[in-house]
C-alpha cells in the first residue's frame, strides 16, 4: 500500500485535525502539512507562495480566487486543501509558456482591467469558459462570467478580450490543452 | 475541529451515528455560513464529515421511471445531463445558482439540505414531486413536501445522510423564473417553478406549481393547481388570482418587503405560465 493510500485509509474512519496532503499544482507535486480548515486558496498563497491567485471576499462571491481543478473552474476560497488531494490544479502561474497565454495577451491588448486585482481570476475563469464553449454571444459570455466581479468596471473590455482570444486562433477545445501543455513544458524545464 | 474523510457511504453512516458532525458536499454553503458565524463570535467548531470522496454518491442516472440525482451531483452535472423537457426548470435554476465556479462544486442535494427559503432548487423539487433517499438508522424515501419541514429544517435527522434525490419521469415541461435585485449571482427575492402537462389540443392536463422565498419553506399552490386543468394553456396566465397565493407568508428583510415579495410572486406565476404557453425555448 502506498504511503498516501495508507494515510487515506486512516482518515476514512479516524478523524484528524491536520493532514499531510499532496497537491498537484501546475504539473508539480507538493507535499505539505495542513490544518483541516486550510482553504485551497490559503494553501496556494501562504504555503506554496503562489500569490497570483487573489483573495477578495473569501466567501465565494467575487471570483478573484478562481483556479481550474480537474478541468473545471472553481473558487479556491470555498474548498479545503484536503478536499483537493490528487486533483490537477492550474493557477494563473501555470498559464504562460514563455509567451503569454492568448487570454492573457488579449486582456493586455484590450485593457481589460484597471487596478488588476480581479484579473488573475477573470483570466482563469475566461480560460475555463472558452473551453466550455458557451461563448456564442456577448450575453452568453456575460452570463458565464457572472461569477467574477470587477470593481473598476472593466466588463466591456473583458468581454472584448475574450471574444478576441477566441477569434485569434484560440480554439475553444484547445484553451485547456494549451494551458496543460504549457505546464508540462514548464515542469520539463525545471526538471 | 476534527475532520472525517470516508471513502464509502457505510463508513460515513457509521461516523454520523457515533459523532456530532456536519456533512460537507460541495462546501459552497457550509463554508461561508461557518466563516460568517465565527466572524461574529460563534465559538462552535463542529466536526466535519466530508462526503466528497464517496464515489457511489456521484452522478445523475436515468432509472427508467425516474431520474436519480446522487448526493454529489453538481449543478454543472445537471446542466450537462441529457434530460427530458420536464427538467427544463431545474436546469434553468442550475444556471442561476451563483456563478459557474459555484455551479461546478455546489450540489443539488446540498442546496436542498440547506433548506434556505431562497434555495433555488427547492421549488423545482416540489413541483417535480421529488423524493429523498435518506440513509441512516431507518432508511426511507421521503417526498419533497414532507422533507422540507420549515425554516432551514428538513426531515434528514442528525444520524442521516441524503444519498440521492429521485424525480419521477412524467410527460410535460418544466420552467423556473427567479426575481433578484440583478440578473446573475443574486439571492432570490421570489421564484416560481412549474411543471405542466398539456394535451394535443393545448389544454392543461395537470399543473404543479411552487413558490420560493415567500414563506419559511417553499410551498406548492394547491388552489391554482386545481383551477388550471381543462383550461387552454394560453389562458392560464389570466387565471392566476391573489387568493391562490394567500397562504404564503412572505417576510420583510433587506432584500424586499413582504408586500413587494407577494406582488412579485403573483407576477412571476403569471410569467412562468406565459413562458410555458410559448413554443419551448429550451435553455441548457
Ligand atoms: C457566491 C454564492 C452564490 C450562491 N448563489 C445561490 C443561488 O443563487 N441560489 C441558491 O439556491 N443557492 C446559492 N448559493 C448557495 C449554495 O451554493 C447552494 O445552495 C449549493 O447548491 C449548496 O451545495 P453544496 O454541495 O455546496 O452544499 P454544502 O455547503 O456542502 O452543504 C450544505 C448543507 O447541506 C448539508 N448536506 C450536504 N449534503 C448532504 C447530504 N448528502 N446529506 C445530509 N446533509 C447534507 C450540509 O451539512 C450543509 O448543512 C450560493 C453560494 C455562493 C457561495
Ligand atoms: S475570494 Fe474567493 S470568491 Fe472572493
Amino acid at each position: 500500500m502506498l504511503e498516501v493510500d495508507k494515510d487515506r485509509a486512516r482518515h476514512a474512519v479516524q478523524p484528524q485535525h491536520a493532514f499531510l496532503v499532496t497537491l498537484k499544482v501546475n504539473g508539480e507535486e507538493h507535499r505539505l502539512n495542513v490544518d483541516a480548515r486550510t482553504t485551497l486558496l490559503d494553501a496556494l498563497r501562504d504555503r506554496l507562495h503562489l500569490t497570483g491567485t487573489k483573495k477578495g471576499c473569501g466567501l465565494g462571491q467575487c471570483g478573484a480566487c478562481t483556479i481550474i481543478v480537474d478541468g473545471r473552474r472553481v473558487v479556491s476560497c470555498l474548498t479545503l486543501a484536503v478536499m483537493n488531494q490528487g486533483k490537477e490544479i492550474t493557477t494563473i502561474e501555470g498559464l504562460a509558456n514563455g509567451a503569454l497565454h492568448p487570454v492573457q495577451q488579449a486582456f493586455i491588448e484590450h485593457d481589460a482591467f484597471q487596478c488588476g486585482y480581479c484579473t488573475p481570476g477573470q483570466i482563469m475563469s475566461a480560460v475555463g469558459l472558452i473551453q466550455e464553449g458557451r461563448t456564442r454571444s456577448d450575453d452568453e459570455i456575460r452570463e458565464n462570467m457572472s461569477g467574477n466581479l470587477c470593481r473598476c468596471g472593466a466588463y466591456t473590455n473583458i468581454v472584448d478580450a475574450i471574444k478576441d482570444a477566441i477569434a485569434h486562433g484560440l480554439d475553444p477545445r484547445e484553451a485547456m490543452t494549451q494551458a496543460v501543455e504549457a505546464i508540462a513544458q514548464d515542469a520539463g524545464r525545471e526538471a | 475541529m476534527r475532520y472525517f474523510q470516508p471513502a464509502t457511504l457505510d463508513e460515513a453512516l457509521a461516523i454520523r451515528r457515533g459523532n456530532d458532525v456536519v456533512p460537507l458536499a460541495g462546501a459552497t454553503d457550509v463554508y461561508p455560513a461557518r466563516a460568517g458565524r465565527r466572524a461574529w463570535g460563534d465559538p462552535t467548531h463542529k466536526d466535519v464529515l466530508d462526503l466528497s470522496r464517496i464515489e457511489a454518491l456521484r452522478g445523475i442516472e436515468d432509472r427508467g421511471d425516474h431520474v436519480r440525482i446522487g448526493a454529489l451531483a453538481t449543478w454543472t452535472d445537471l446542466i450537462r445531463a441529457d434530460l427530458p423537457p420536464l427538467f427544463d426548470g431545474m436546469k434553468r435554476a442550475a444556471r442561476e445558482v451563483g456563478g459557474v465556479q459555484v455551479q461546478n462544486r455546489g450540489t443539488v442535494v446540498g442546496n436542498a439540505c440547506t433548506a434556505s427559503p431562497a434555495g433555488d432548487g427547492i421549488p423545482n423539487l416540489l413541483a417535480l414531486d421529488a423524493a429523498f433517499e435518506i440513509e441512516g438508522p431507518s432508511p426511507r424515501l421521503v417526498p419533497a413536501e414532507a422533507f422540507f419541514t420549515g425554516y432551514r429544517a428538513t426531515a434528514c435527522g442528525p444520524h442521516d445522510i441524503v444519498a440521492a434525490i429521485r424525480i419521477p419521469k412524467r410527460e410535460g415541461r418544466g420552467h423556473f423564473v427567479k426575481l433578484g435585485a440583478r440578473r446573475y449571482l443574486v439571492i432570490s427575492i421570489a421564484m416560481v417553478a412549474a411543471a405542466l402537462e398539456t394535451d394535443a389540443a393545448g389544454r392543461i392536463v395537470s399543473a404543479r406549481i411552487a413558490v420560493g422565498a415567500c414563506s419559511a419553506a417553499a410551498g406548492r399552490l394547491p388552489l391554482l393547481e386545481a383551477a388550471l386543468p381543462g383550461a387552454p394553456l394560453t389562458d392560464a396566465p389570466a387565471l392566476v388570482e391573489p387568493r391562490h397565493l394567500a397562504h404564503l407568508t412572505p417576510i420583510d428583510d433587506i432584500r424586499a418587503s413582504a408586500g413587494y415579495r407577494m406582488a412579485a410572486a403573483l407576477a412571476l406565476v403569471g410569467d412562468a405560465l406565459a413562458d410555458l404557453s410559448r413554443p419551448a425555448a429550451r435553455v441548457a
